[in-house]
């Protein structure tokens, strides 16, 4: 297969996981590729060489992407607490022990040890988090109209993950065809060319965005509301969909604080601390730092940059022991007004501001399991404790 | 080069530029202009070009994780300090 080289340029090495991450949606002409960190370029093998001039464009663009920093990268570690602890193959034990089973990429199964750990950690989230701040229950659908998405500027952030959902036409021929065609030689992708309607609708990639659209012209009382829900998200990965830490179907349980700006930004920080005392209960190695979304848009730098520097948002990260890297499992946002002018959510006078915290929780399963293994007895104190409470309690 | 003149351009230009409207009364000098969502990124940009521009001052990636410049008062404090050569 041909292959090219590409110089990264000025492309800082704490970007280079995120310009990784980001080839992946580059070009369905790229079949493989590698970050050479050593010599500065990006390896990479083609499916043609009627591609290369195209290829060579879009990674050139990307590089331009990530050379870019408006206002700095700011860095920072708001807690640090490294253990040192050996290599586990976390994904590799689940499959045998059949504590997860993968059905399609990004898709698991979760089960036993594994499936009441996750459980536990929403459990715990809701004992913790949601009575703390008194959170509301919402429950929200899966799927999200994508004028929704619209207006959550979402297209313009990420347009790289949508899972869009769509039907067949309403058409009796087309039906029958579908349905004839499925009976006499099995369903495959081809069956839907030229047969699907408008994709009105995606699966949510996020949980809160419901919680803003639900209140559309709401006229809050002060200091504002809180919220909590748990959601099945959906974030097409292209290739990088793997184990438990980057799924295309995972579950996302959320905190929303919608209000005046002083409420949303001390409440933000007060999960910040209960999130790091957790962190310290169950002794895991992780650090709490400043943090970015992956845009994926040509104005990625001015906006992972000024979030970064207004500490928009911060992300915990577990470590993997076996990997050497760490995975982010809880993030907190600061939106500003964002969603309040987006739906007209007031309070008082002025447009809300809100917030958000956000556990994944299938990536919380794998890093502790990553880090402490199979045997729950084995676990730290207080994260088997809690353990066996749950268990107990969910038994009964 | 004083202080209430520099504040009073950037109140004034903040305000015309980012559409804040006189009846805001928690617009004012000591407010966090991104907290409270005066100034989104972009607006950011336009303001960074507007005071190197207006003061004739350079303003960096390291002074922005250096200098807090979320406030009237702190983007004037950093210009007045700037443009005496303290910074």
């Amino acid at each position: 297969m041909p292959k090219l080289s590409i110089p990264l340029g000025d492309v800082d090495h704490d970007l280079l996981s995120q310009l990784e991450y980001a080839m992946t949606f580059v070009s369905e002409d790229i079949t493989s590729y590698v970050i050479d960190e050593k010599n500065k370029t990006i390896e990479a093998e083609i499916s043609g060489e009627s591609s290369r001039e195209s290829v060579v464009r879009k990674i050139s663009e990307l590089i331009e992407r990530y050379s870019k920093r408006e206002f700095g990268m700011l860095e920072g570690i708001h807690f640090d607490q490294r253990r040192d602890l050996p290599p586990i193959d976390a994904w590799s034990g689940m499959l045998e022990r059949r504590w997860v089973t993968s059905i399609g990429a990004g898709h698991v199964v979760l089960r036993g040890p594994a499936a009441l750990l996750q459980d536990l950690i929403d459990a715990k989230v809701r004992k913790v988090f949601a009575a703390f701040f008194k959170a509301e229950l919402e429950l929200y659908p899966s799927t999200i109209m994508c004028s929704t998405l619209d207006r959550c500027n979402h297209f313009t952030s990420f347009p790289e993950h949508i899972d869009f959902v769509s039907h067949l036409k309403q058409d009796l021929d087309v039906l029958n065809a579908f349905s004839a065609e499925c009976r006499e030689k099995g369903w495959s992708p081809d069956l839907h060319h030229d047969r699907m309607g408008e994709h009105e609708f995606a699966v949510s990639p996020s949980t809160c965005y419901h919680a803003y659209e639900g209140m559309e012209g709401w006229r809050l009382e002060p200091p504002g509301r809180c919220i909590t829900a748990i959601l099945h998200c959906h974030r097409y990965e292209g290739a990088n969909h793997r184990t438990l830490s980057r799924l295309r179907a995972f579950t996302m349980r959320e905190v929303v604080w919608i209000g005046a700006p002083r409420y949303v930004i001390e409440s933000r920080a007060q999960a910040e601390e209960l999130l790091i005392q957790w962190a310290k209960d169950w002794e895991l190695s992780c650090t709490f730092e400043t943090a970015n979304d992956m845009f994926f848009t040509q104005d990625y730098a001015i906006k992972a940059s000024f979030q970064r520097q207004q500490q928009a948002k911060k992300e915990l990260r577990l470590m993997i022991p076996s990997d050497n890297q760490s995975i982010s499992v809880f993030s907190s946002n600061f939106h500003a007004m964002t969603f309040g002018k987006a739906f007209d959510i007031k309070i008082g006078e002025r447009q809300a501001t809100s917030g958000c915290i956000a556990w994944g929780l299938e990536r919380w399963v794998y890093a502790i399991i990553s880090q402490f293994g199979f045997d729950p007895q084995a676990w730290p104190t207080k994260l088997r404790e809690e353990y066996e409470d749950h268990r107990s309690r969910v038994a009964s | 080069m004083d202080t209430e003149t520099v504040l009073s351009t950037l109140r004034d230009f903040i305000r015309s530029e980012f559409k804040i409207p006189e009846t805001d009364s928690e617009f004012c000098d000591d407010v966090h202009l991104f907290d409270y969502g005066y100034i989104d990124s972009f607006g950011a940009i336009r303001l960074i070009a507007y005071i190197e521009k207006a003061y004739n001052i350079k303003i960096s990636e390291s002074d922005l994780a250096i200098h807090p410049l979320n406030t009237i008062q702190e983007i004037s404090g950093f210009v007045i300090r700037r443009k005496k050569g303290e910074i």
